[in-house]
């Protein structure tokens, strides 16, 4: 059987963090949720590099989703991460600055978004062994 | 000054803000700090500073507001000898100065756009240019910038460029205004009084009794922790508390800032040019329409509806609505009469 992955998933939007997380329950992933980014890096500092990936939002309060690609990125290198950005909102290109794995725009397809983080998971495992 | 001027408060968003800084001290990734005025933007970014690793380099701070356009350029990036008119000598600018350490540019939304432009350009490149100068030299500094406007406000008038915004904007904490979070008045209260007693040769200043302190918190604090300060100041001169009380200003409590929490209060005057200049809703004939006739309807009209406004506030205290309006009690009842301003019916 697969190991379950382990997720954090990171949105100022209570709507969208029940709506991810209840897909993500339902094909038995772990997940954790945060509603701004500080929150997000408290979870992740408590619970250090245990995490397989990070789906966060861009525009949010205190430490956007860029703040926490740039964080994540120096201090938990091993966690993969996704950004989503909002409609009508610029900063794709400072994601990928701060090097997110993988930069989507709003509206997402849950589907879809599954589909290529196992992909990125995946290829992360391989380059590993 | 070992850790930066102490953050004082216990409310949950002073807590926050304590929980934010320290975590984020040690990313030297750019910082909003937004605000009131006197609230205390520059206490957070002294403290952001001193809590990350580049505490001991340069602190180096720049008001955007301070300058005209020019000035600010030149005062920012430096110049070269002979760049323009008067530039006798090489002079370096403060992200030179600030180099390896901390540039705090406060009032960041009132820099000119063409500067924006130019901002962004080296957070894109980490480099920069002197004025007259061809070559581009690399800068390492932390930027914080503050600001007491509403950012996304600016963009949405065009007066602040969005991709800078969101280049700045990677971490944003809010000081919400000293009315908001009056449980922080009475440590603000206890700090400054310890702190101007000696600085004052141990001056003793009254400490506030309750009914004091409730005539405090119910005080809007348009000028925020500042305004406290000062008023701390003039009793510690005075030694009086009620004087000084007595001077606050509660009538402008409800009429600007505290508008949204006051659902019963008096209409606030809004002026469009309809409302200016057309009668009844529909535009004067061109015969008839003259820019000085529109300009004193206009007129008449803003300054009806704003004494009628402050007659309101005051409950048709004509001798106070005179004050706040800043003309002879004498002149206020010629106006009312005049622009046949109506009592309410009670």
């Amino acid at each position: 059987m697969q190991k379950k992955y382990k997720i954090l998933i990171i949105d100022d939007s209570e709507e969208i963090l029940k709506t991810y997380k209840k897909f993500f329950n339902k094909k038995k992933y772990l997940v954790s949720t945060a509603s701004n980014g500080l929150d997000g890096l408290k979870i992740l500092q408590t619970e250090q590099n245990d995490f397989d990936l990070i789906i966060t939002d861009i525009v949010m309060p205190n430490i956007s989703g860029v703040g926490i690609i740039s964080i994540v990125k120096k201090k938990f290198p091993n966690i993969l991460v996704i950004a989503i950005t909002g409609w009508g909102e610029h900063p794709e290109l400072l994601a990928s600055e701060a090097e997110a794995d993988l930069v989507l725009e709003k509206p997402i397809d849950l589907m879809e978004l599954e589909k290529r983080m196992v992909n990125l998971i995946q290829s992360k495992t391989d380059q590993h062994l | 000054m070992q850790n930066g001027p102490p953050i004082i408060g216990v409310s949950p968003a002073i807590e926050r803000i304590r929980d934010l800084i320290n975590h984020v001290a040690d990313t030297g990734l750019n910082i909003v700090i937004s605000g009131e005025t006197g609230v205390g933007k520059e206490v957070i970014a002294q403290n952001l500073y001193q809590k990350s690793p580049r505490r001991g380099k340069p602190f180096v701070k720049v008001n955007c507001a301070a300058l005209p356009e020019g000035l600010l350029e030149s005062e920012l990036y430096g110049y070269e000898r002979g760049a323009f008119t008067g530039a006798e000598q090489k002079r370096k600018g403060k992200f030179e100065l600030a180099n390896g350490g901390v540039l705090f540019l406060d009032e960041i939304g009132d820099m000119p756009i063409l500067l924006q432009s130019k901002l962004l350009h080296v957070l894109q490149s980490g480099e920069f240019a002197p004025l007259g100068s061809e070559k581009e030299f690399k800068t390492d500094t932390w930027l914080i910038a503050a600001t007491n406007h509403d950012l996304e406000d600016e963009i949405k008038k065009q007066k602040f460029r969005e991709d800078l915004y969101y280049r700045l904007n990677i971490i944003k904490f809010y000081i919400p205004p000293l009315r908001e979070r009056i449980e922080d008045i009475p440590h603000l209260i206890n700090y400054y009084i310890e702190m101007y007693t000696s600085q004052y040769n141990n001056r003793s200043i009254l400490q506030p009794n309750s009914r004091i302190l409730q005539k405090l918190s119910d005080y809007h604090w348009p000028g925020n922790v500042r305004e406290l300060q000062n008023v701390l100041k003039r009793v510690l001169v005075l030694g009086t508390w009620d004087e000084i009380i007595g001077e606050l200003d509660y009538n402008s409590n409800r009429s600007t800032n505290t508008v949204s929490h006051e659902p019963n209060q008096a209409k606030t005057p809004q002026f469009t040019p309809q409302s200016l200049f057309f009668e009844n809703g529909r535009a004067p004939s061109l015969e008839s329409f003259s820019l000085k006739e529109i300009k004193k309807t206009a007129l008449d009209k803003i300054e009806k509806e704003a004494i009628a406004y402050v007659l309101e506030k005051t409950g048709w205290n004509r001798s106070r609505a005179s004050k706040i309006l800043k003309i002879s009690y004498k002149t206020l009842l010629y106006k009312i009469s005049d622009l046949g301003i109506q009592p309410p019916l009670t």
